[in-house]
């Protein structure tokens, strides 16, 4: 075996765990949200980077909220609030939605947590 | 009417291939516990010609090997067959590269090893991007790479112990290899 083998025998080993890693690890863990908005494309966000923003629906501005990986509303024009109730959004399938307001997160992934949901 | 004539290098290549698709169609008949993964033993040939005869030669008998085997396995133009191309097509690419190091570059081990990888890389690429493009094919990639190093690595030393056996006793019988 020459010095050429074992480098690459060696850097193989290192790197092939690191693709047990990155593909059979935490799948349903969210990624980015995407923030329905009336009249215009859904937004994608990134959910590495902690962020507010502010979005224009149907009754006014609803805020919304991005911090550690996860995202909810914390404020919205709307009189039940059921948006901000619905709380922190983390997994990925996982939707919050202002219906009055006509706004509405999903957090996106790899994989899905639920395959549909019925209520 | 033009009339072709054999050289000495159509009979090394051609010796050479039908050994490879020997083994490949007799290996075909082995069960394997998850589709495309396989000890491919016929690469046993291809990277002992790689290392005596040049990459040329290997390329052509990879090439006869990969047509004939599929045209006696029955598999010919299958989507098994466009696979077995692909694997074949990445493996050898990537040791054209290879074969030139400077230096003392590799040996059978670490060809095989490179070789096993880039056919479980090209072959997953053809599979994921035109067969089935679903995301669990990415679930059993590490499991399909896995296999590809340790089936790279044990082929790479039958290699190495086939050559070895070569050069001992029989050097004064041995076939001249034609100018790489």
């Amino acid at each position: 075996m020459t010095r050429a083998d074992w480098t690459l025998l060696i850097l193989t080993l290192v790197l092939l765990p690191t693709l047990y890693v990155g593909l059979w690890g935490d799948r349903g863990a969210g990624e980015s949200v995407e923030i329905w908005i009336p009249g215009q494309k859904p937004q994608v966000l990134s959910l590495d980077r902690n962020q507010t923003v502010e979005v224009q629906g149907s009754l006014g501005t609803s805020v919304i909220e991005i911090r550690d990986h996860k995202a909810r509303f914390i404020a919205s024009p709307c009189t039940g609030k059921v948006c901000i109730h619905a709380g922190w959004q983390q997994h990925a399938g996982e939707l919050a939605a202002c219906l009055p307001n006509k706004v509405a997160i999903e957090i996106l992934g790899r994989d899905r947590r639920y395959d549909s949901i019925n209520f | 009417m033009k009339t072709i004539t054999a050289t000495s290098e159509d009979y090394l290549v051609a010796w050479l291939a039908a050994l490879a698709v020997t083994i490949h169609v007799a290996e075909a008949a082995l069960p394997s516990p998850l589709p495309g993964v396989k000890p491919g033993l016929a690469n046993v040939i291809t990277i002992a010609v790689l290392v005596r005869f040049g990459w040329r030669t290997a390329a052509w008998v990879a090439l006869l090997r990969v047509l004939a085997g599929s045209l006696l396995i029955g598999t010919f133009l299958s989507p098994t067959f466009f696979l077995s191309a692909s694997g074949a097509a990445a493996s050898m690419l990537v040791l054209w590269p290879a074969s030139r190091l400077p230096g003392r570059g590799f040996g059978p081990v670490g060809y095989s090893l490179l070789a096993a990888m880039a056919h479980m890389a090209g072959q997953f690429a053809v599979a994921y991007g035109a067969f089935i493009p679903h995301p669990a094919m990415l679930h059993l990639l590490p499991v399909l790479m896995t296999a590809s190093v340790v089936f790279g690595v044990v082929n790479g030393i039958i290699v190495r112990t086939l050559l070895n056996s070569l050069r001992a006793p029989a050097a004064e019988h041995a076939p001249s290899p034609p100018a790489p």
